[in-house]
């Protein structure tokens, strides 16, 4: 009987092995898996745009992880990703004044959070705020990921129309998702080349909720990643006045050959076509601050 | 001796792959006797006793065993009846995966809740009786030949059977393991009074033990009698069988085309 | 059944058929073989426990490989982060459930085939069948549920190494950042799709079709020991052709 025993307690021992690998399998490798684990304190940063940042990804100093992507949220009325980091307990010393910026791992890597240090003496606090930020790279926008495209977001609140002209919208289709700071405001609700005209004018069908887009603000068409969808990104201008439904963008940016893409990128790093103003608005957003 | 058959076998039919094994077999097995089932190779001898068991069916023909009609039973009541009815293997087929003492215990724990006690003072009790009591806890595969067919033996009686079929249990046996055989089939006969019915090629150790002996070949009874008379009856079934003749009414030659002609010389009868 | 003028294909066919039949005998004894719970604990000890060894070993090195291979490709795009994320699904998906049936089918499969094989040279069933006790219900049947049972089991065993060889490799060796290793991971691989569909739903299907098999040609083998031995052949080649042609109509099915 000892022997019958002795096995059912290997097979007992065999079977919670396995159901332990289901739980690890489950909460650790999978959508489930995105609460840290203790031992961290958090800082709330704001960027223009986060790009492709996900939870989870990795905040470090001087290349150095120091803790964790926590949660994006888009802030309210406001054309800024709010991104919580949540930092190790060891590392309580980050100054006041430093500099959070997303940045890119190689040409297609993953994103991660970099923080720079400041000349403050005193730390940020537990729950605090790193004021200065750098949005994602106007680069990394338009090459992508190789994961996620544009999706179109609900349209509870309604929507409001505005138009552009674009000499090229590359593949662009009618449903393509629109988006300003990387978060999805819209969609692309037409493309039609007018009567006489060399342009295609596309009207873009976007949500109420983001009423507040300044009147002189750029449309672009990029694409997710190197073989992704193409969408419509929105770069926010300076302007008081707010873009109103009927309203047509000033400065567009077409579709660009993948070559072009890559030939800048080895050329000056720093793609700008007609427009100056997209230009000011994303290199810096600290200095504005 | 018909109102006392334990077993019996009326106009039993088989055909095996295009084979006739029985021929509309006619046999009785007495209560409380042993009987021995003897023919040559090949007819079939141990094929009667799965018909016995339910194991087999025939093509036509009917076994009463105990007044049931074997081959009209369902599983269930064959089941049950199998509980009544010891089965020695040729080989033994003991179970690899237990000892002796639980290959012996195996049929009292798929049939009965006994405690535990009970069931070891019965296996025991088994156990001492096929003079292995000391190899309790030994693997089959550590028991010679005679061993584990006496364990075997053991296992099949461990329910108390009314009857017990013994499949060439004489075979491979050395001169003492086979006295010892024949020596138990005989004490449970007379002692618990247990129909016996042995198939075997022994003469010798055949007539040492039998009281009444069936001769089978061509799928019918060619001879019985008790074994003393039967050796002697001057038929030339018994003649051939016992003098060991190649010739004579049981063909030694499987059948075949004619000899000369399959070497190819002229003349044969094609 | 089939007789030996057949071809190939009737003879194939007649197999499939028996093996069929016999699946329904085994799911009707099931119920009958509940009182031998016993058996199949110690069955799933055999099957199971016993094969944790190579299924972790193997799913290890199967882990280790796949993130050295895909850091190398990746690395040309510069999307080594991607590394945990591909092996991930990779192993999710096809690896863990097909390589681990792949080695229960030679693991298990084949003892199980060489043992009730065996029992039938050495006319065991027999005596069972002469004790009372359904050799299906006491050999077949438990030997089937335990390796439904082990076989989801040892899957997921074998992607929790097999991740856990991707990250040895990718983060521990090659340097990859270990929250970007698990963030693209968690962001990209679905509990639903990857998990439930994925290794568990496939490991239940081989499951049923290795264990079906080995029990199958255990059971039917001619009792003599080449019978044995082709009849354990014959449960490998069978078991492999039928899990990879499964797993491209369970995929098809799934994506």
């Amino acid at each position: 009987m000892t022997q019958r025993r002795s096995y059912a307690v290997g097979t007992g021992l065999f079977i919670v092995l396995g159901f332990a690998a289901l739980a690890y399998l489950a909460t650790q490798t999978t959508s489930v898996a995105n609460t840290s684990r203790g031992d961290t304190y958090t800082i709330d940063t704001r960027f223009a745009n986060v790009g492709q940042l996900k939870v989870r990804a990795p905040v470090k100093v001087a290349g150095v992880r120091v803790g964790s992507v926590q949660a994006i949220d888009l802030v309210p009325g406001k054309e800024e990703a709010k991104v919580t980091l949540a930092i190790d307990e060891s590392h309580k010393d980050i100054p006041e004044d430093s500099v959070a910026t997303i940045y890119t791992s190689g040409l297609l890597g993953d994103q991660y959070v970099g923080i720079q240090f400041g000349q403050s003496k005193t730390p940020v606090k537990e729950g605090g705020e790193i004021g200065l930020t750098r949005p994602a790279q106007q680069l990394e926008e338009m090459l992508g990921k190789f994961f996620g495209g544009g999706s179109a977001p609900d349209r509870l609140g309604g929507t409001f129309h505005v138009t552009g002209s674009f000499t090229n919208i590359g593949g662009l289709q009618p449903g393509a998702a629109v988006k300003m700071a990387g978060v999805p405001i819209g969609s692309v609700e037409s493309v039609v080349v007018k009567p006489g005209a060399v342009e295609a004018t596309v009207t873009l069908a976007i949500d109420k909720r983001y009423s507040q887009i300044p009147d002189d603000s750029s449309a672009a068409v990029f694409t997710s990643g190197l073989i992704g969808s193409q969408y419509v990104a929105i770069q926010p201008g300076g302007s008081p006045e707010y873009l109103a439904d009927g309203d047509s963008f000033v400065l567009t940016q077409s579709a660009l050959q993948l070559e072009d893409l890559i030939g800048k990128f080895l050329v000056n790093g720093s793609p700008s076509e007609n427009k100056p103003g997209a230009q000011g608005a994303a290199t810096d957003n600290a200095g504005k601050k | 001796m018909t109102d006392d058959a334990i077993v019996r076998v009326r106009g039993l039919t088989t055909v095996l792959n295009g084979k006739t094994i029985f021929d509309s077999l006619d046999l009785d097995i007495p209560r409380g006797k042993v009987t021995a089932i003897m023919g040559p190779s090949g007819t079939g001898k141990t094929t009667l006793l799965k018909h016995i068991t339910g194991q087999m069916r025939g093509d036509a023909g009917s076994v009463e065993l105990d007044g049931l009609n074997v081959p009209e039973l369902s599983r269930e009541k064959l089941f049950e009846l199998r509980e009544r009815i010891g089965y020695l293997f040729q080989n033994s087929a003991l179970l690899t995966d237990f000892d002796v003492f639980e290959n012996v215990a195996f049929p009292l724990r798929q049939h009965t809740k006994l405690p535990e006690e009970l069931i070891r003072n019965i296996v025991l009790n088994k156990l001492q009786a096929v003079g292995l009591r000391g190899a309790a806890r030994l693997m089959p595969t550590e028991l010679s030949g005679g061993m584990a067919r006496r364990v075997a033996l053991a296992r099949a009686i461990v329910f108390d059977p009314a009857l017990i079929l013994y499949d060439e249990p004489f075979v491979g046996l050395d001169p003492i393991a086979l006295n010892q055989v024949l020596l138990l089939i005989r004490t449970l006969n007379e002692t618990l009074g247990i129909t016996s019915v042995l198939v075997a090629h022994e003469l010798a150790a055949v007539q040492k033990v039998a009281d009444h002996v069936y001769l089978i070949a061509n799928g019918k009874v060619v001879a019985q009698g008790d074994p003393a008379t039967l050796a002697n009856d001057g038929s030339p079934w018994t003649a051939q069988f016992f003098g060991g003749e190649a010739d004579g009414p049981v063909p030694f030659q499987y059948p075949a085309g004619d000899y000369a002609s399959a070497l190819g010389f002229p003349g044969g009868k094609a | 059944m089939s007789s030996r003028n057949d071809n190939v294909v009737v003879r194939s066919l007649a197999q499939i058929g028996a093996c069929g039949l016999f699946l329904l005998t085994i799911l009707a004894a099931i119920p009958r073989s509940f009182r031998h719970g016993r058996e199949t604990v110690r069955q799933i000890w055999f099957v199971g426990a016993m094969s944790l060894t190579i299924v972790m070993t193997c799913g290890l090195f199967v882990g280790m490989v796949l993130g050295l291979q895909l850091y190398d490709v990746l690395s040309i795009f510069g999307g080594t982060s991607a590394t945990g994320t591909v092996v991930a699904i990779a192993i999710y998906r096809e690896l863990g459930p097909v390589v681990t049936a792949l080695l229960f089918a030679g693991r298990a499969g084949t003892s199980v085939t060489a043992e009730i094989g065996l029992m039938r040279a050495t006319d065991q069933l027999d005596a069972m069948e002469m004790m009372a006790v359904d050799p299906i219900a006491y050999v077949a049947a438990p030997r089937f549920l335990a390796g439904v049972v082990a076989l989801p089991l040892l899957g997921l065993v074998f992607c929790a190494m097999g991740v856990f060889g991707g990250h040895l490799v990718g983060v521990t060796w090659l340097g990859i950042d270990n929250g970007t290793f698990w963030s693209n991971m968690t962001a990209t691989v679905d509990i639903h799709k990857d998990i439930v569909n994925g290794v568990l739903l496939k490991s239940f299907a081989f499951g049923i079709v290795v264990s079906l098999i080995a029990v199958f040609q255990g059971y039917t083998t001619p009792p003599t020991s080449e019978g044995v031995a082709y009849a354990t052949t014959r449960t490998v080649v069978a078991s492999s052709i039928a899990i990879l042609a499964l797993d491209f109509v369970l995929t098809s099915f799934l994506i």
